[in-house]
């Protein structure tokens, strides 16, 4: 079990090494990404160092709990999808099951795999969280080097609990509706637990002494790992040590001995899963009239997308975020006085999630037929449109929903509504652009997986150049807002970031069209 | 006069420091099965992709039935049926679907479309299996849906990587009668292939690949003259094989 698990890890290592000749985006990611972490460490010691000074131990104590528990179910989003496709989509699964090894030790083994390929996720959010926090709160030097330990397992048992779902549900559901309800799941039930625990946090009352946030579930790992943290620094060094026992223990042995004990039903699922049944076939056959080629892709890639609840997951937690946004506003929290500007800014935010993911692979979904497109009397600007049509409609399907219920749940009248709307498609748009150019730029054919189409750390670029535009349309907003006042701000400072938009739009296609015309498959 | 279907001259394509194809010149007429052989990594999927657009030459041309694959990929595209070696299709089209989407990309008219669809299904023994997903297909399945997608539209030329590898023998068969038909009527087949059974009874001519240049050019009977060998596989391993390969060809 040991040695398999080496192997895989080296070969995961051996297959990270990248083409250095885009260096240039790399060094940009990880900038990014040292950026953040250091935001997370100044900010965690910070507000851990305001609350001390203030006495406010309640608070201090129940803050670590939250802030692993929130990763926690951020973490699902990626750890369920990890789970199902390192287990049952992984193309050397073939390989691994036909040569003479234990199911149990390939199953630990793509186990830890997946909590290691994880682990950038925790060192880039959680360790600086600790480090902060800790410094924050003067806790001992000692404390430090035992939580982190702790901090890096943590990810290890939501990953074993997901595991052991993802095998039981594969084992005794139909692979064919089991995949799908599992996507669907892991997209929905942390969402759902986003609004619901937010409502919660947002109904805590009281002053700075004695405000606590509400208690978290003490079953949950996240609360041990939080309590290790929050003892540690509210000077109580056996509890810390006891909780960070629990942790250790569950993480390092509980856990892998489960996995390896449930299993023993992964062949028989595994086996049903990769021998899928065909589908009744249809009892008449209806042939269409002939349609342009551009419309003709479009329809195809409709028709993917609806048959692949994988590719709904970005657009539930997109819609997720408008509700934490609406329960927010009715539990009257609010960090800014309500404006329709914020309103505009917050769904233009939602606007540059939602279109992120579809303009990423708008291309890369064409998968191994690749060969089709460029071997066929298809031009660049027909793949282009169909391409741009298809992301832009689903994200815009998306965030007109998100919109009209954030103006319906803040109150606005039409004209506001429409500014929320029109504002929201404008920075879909750009979202989708920015997409779309990576993705013509970076495209990958060669994966299992098509919510992990890996492109490494240069993936956070779409991100940080739609954030960037709807930071300079904020900006604009907010201007018009100052010069103007009223109804004609807002139609202004609208128009303007349009133009932006148009603009951007128009240098991000001309390019990509460049980049499909030069595609080589 | 023979008419030129497939001209290529001088093409060549290089990755990085790696000439992986040098300076080809060949021509497949109307009326010909051409056959491309060479052993793996010579170079024969790479010339193939540059015939189809798959890639850019580094340098040469290429034309299909007159047009230039580059400077008119559009109009070259329109002139072929391309068969790659790997049946890579979209899994979750059914069959009729993907057939449907390749003839609205071919422009066909709807009846000769919705024809042209019912015969490939039925010639190749798929008509049950038209409203089922791709990705539930075998790989023999999914190779003759690329067969009649290649074959949908009627293209004057047709470019077929492998064509056989996973057909069943009767299909296989079926297959080689068709691009005998396809041949007389007028069009032109050019085929890689590492059977040398099907190149030696198929093709009119052949092209035999080595370290990305062709090292022998013209029919099975004038290669057996030049080499003095009596099968197409001697002489594919005089030319390409190494030395102890060679030895062996020689004894057996």
């Amino acid at each position: 079990m040991l040695w398999l698990t080496g192997m895989l890890l080296k070969q995961k290592a051996l297959a990270a090494r990248r083409d250095w000749s885009t260096r240039t985006f790399y060094t940009v990611a990880v900038g990014a990404g040292a950026v953040l972490f250091l935001f997370i460490l100044f900010g965690s010691y910070l507000g851990a160092r305001t609350l001390y000074d203030d006495h406010a131990w309640k608070l201090l104590a129940s803050i670590p709990a939250w802030a692993f528990l929130i990763y926690l179910f951020t973490d699902i989003f990626i750890a369920f999808g990890q789970a199902l496709g390192d287990l049952y989509l992984s193309s050397d699964m073939l390989g691994l099951m036909s040569m003479p090894l234990r199911t149990p030790s390939i199953v630990v083994a793509k186990f830890v795999g997946g909590v290691v390929q994880n682990e950038v996720y925790v060192v880039t959010f959680l360790i600086p969280f600790v480090i902060g926090f800790f410094y924050g709160t003067h806790t001992p030097w000692w404390a430090y080097l035992p939580t982190l330990l702790g901090v890096i397992v943590f990810p290890a048992m939501l990953y074993a609990v997901l595991s052991c779902v993802t095998i039981l549900t594969l084992r005794y559901v139909p692979s064919r509706h089991a995949k799908e309800v599992l996507w669907l799941l892991g997209a929905t039930v942390p969402t759902v637990f986003w609004v619901a625990s937010f409502s919660g946090i947002a109904h805590a009352r009281g002053n700075l002494e004695t405000l606590q946030l509400p208690q978290a579930p003490l079953w949950l790992p996240s609360t041990w790992i939080g309590g290790t943290v929050a003892s540690f620094a509210t000077g109580a060094p056996l509890t810390a040590l006891a909780w960070l026992a629990l942790t250790m223990s569950v993480a390092l042995v509980a856990c892998p001995a489960a996995l390896a004990f449930v299993s023993r039903a992964f062949e028989e699922g595994w086996t049903q899963s990769a021998t899928v049944g065909r589908r009744a076939v249809l009892a008449s056959a209806k042939l269409r009239r002939t349609e342009p080629a551009w419309i003709a892709l479009f329809r195809k890639d409709v028709l993917v997308f609806l048959r692949t609840p994988q590719l709904w997951f970005s657009h539930i937690t997109s819609l997720g975020f408008v509700g934490y946004l609406l329960v927010g506003h009715k539990v009257q929290t609010p960090l800014l006085p309500l404006t329709v500007q914020l309103a505009m800014v917050q769904i233009g935010f939602v606007a540059i999630l939602a279109g992120l993911n579809p303009g990423m692979t708008a291309l890369s979904l064409e998968h191994g037929a690749v060969w089709i497109l460029k071997s066929t009397p298809l031009r660049p600007s027909d793949i282009l449109w169909a391409k741009f049509a298809v992301t832009l409609g689903q994200t815009a399907f998306v965030v007109i929903a998100g919109a009209a219920a954030l103006a319906y749940g803040y109150g606005f009248g039409i004209p506001n509504s429409a500014a929320l709307l029109g504002f929201a498609l404008v920075m879909a748009t750009c979202s989708v652009c920015f997409g779309v150019l990576f993705d013509t730029t970076f495209p990958s054919f060669q994966w299992e997986n098509p919510n992990a189409i890996n492109r490494g750390v240069r993936m956070i670029i779409p991100f940080l150049a739609g954030v960037t535009v709807l930071l300079f349309s904020a900006a604009l907003l907010g201007t018009m807002r100052v010069v103007m006042h009223g109804e004609r701000a807002v139609a202004v400072g609208l128009v303007l970031s349009a133009l932006t938009a148009g603009w951007i739009a128009h240098r991000t296609l001309q390019q990509s069209l460049r980049n499909i015309a030069a595609m080589e498959v | 006069m023979p008419i030129p279907l497939i001209e290529v001259e001088q093409l060549s394509k290089r990755f990085g420091s790696t000439l992986a194809v040098n300076r080809l010149t060949f021509t497949v007429n109307a009326g010909e099965i051409f056959g491309f052989l060479g052993p793996n990594g010579a170079g024969k999927t790479t010339t193939i992709k540059m015939l189809t657009g798959l890639a850019r030459p580094t340098a040469g041309r290429a034309r299909l039935n007159g047009f230039d694959i580059v400077r008119q990929p559009v109009q070259a595209k329109r002139v072929f049926g391309y068969v790659p070696d790997e049946p890579q299709v979209y899994g979750k089209l059914t069959a009729l679907e993907f057939l449907n989407f390749v003839g609205d990309v071919f422009e066909m008219k709807p009846e000769r479309k919705a024809r042209r669809i019912i015969e490939l299904l039925k010639l190749f023994g798929l008509e049950h299996d038209a409203g089922s997903l791709l990705g539930s297909f075998s790989h023999g399945m999914k190779q003759k849906v690329m067969l009649c997608s290649a074959l949908l539209h009627e293209p004057k030329v047709y470019i077929l990587d492998e064509p056989t590898v996973g057909l069943d023998p009767r299909s296989a068969k079926l297959l080689k009668g068709i691009l005998r038909d396809i041949a007389s009527d007028g069009g032109a087949v050019f085929m890689s292939t590492h059977i040398m059974e099907i190149a030696q009874a198929l093709c009119d001519r052949i092209a035999i690949l080595h370290q990305g240049e062709i090292v022998a050019l013209g029919s099975v009977h004038e290669l057996r003259v030049l080499q003095g060998k009596e099968t197409l596989e001697d002489i594919f391993l005089t030319l390409t094989g190494t030395p102890e390969e060679r030895r062996l060809a020689n004894i057996i």
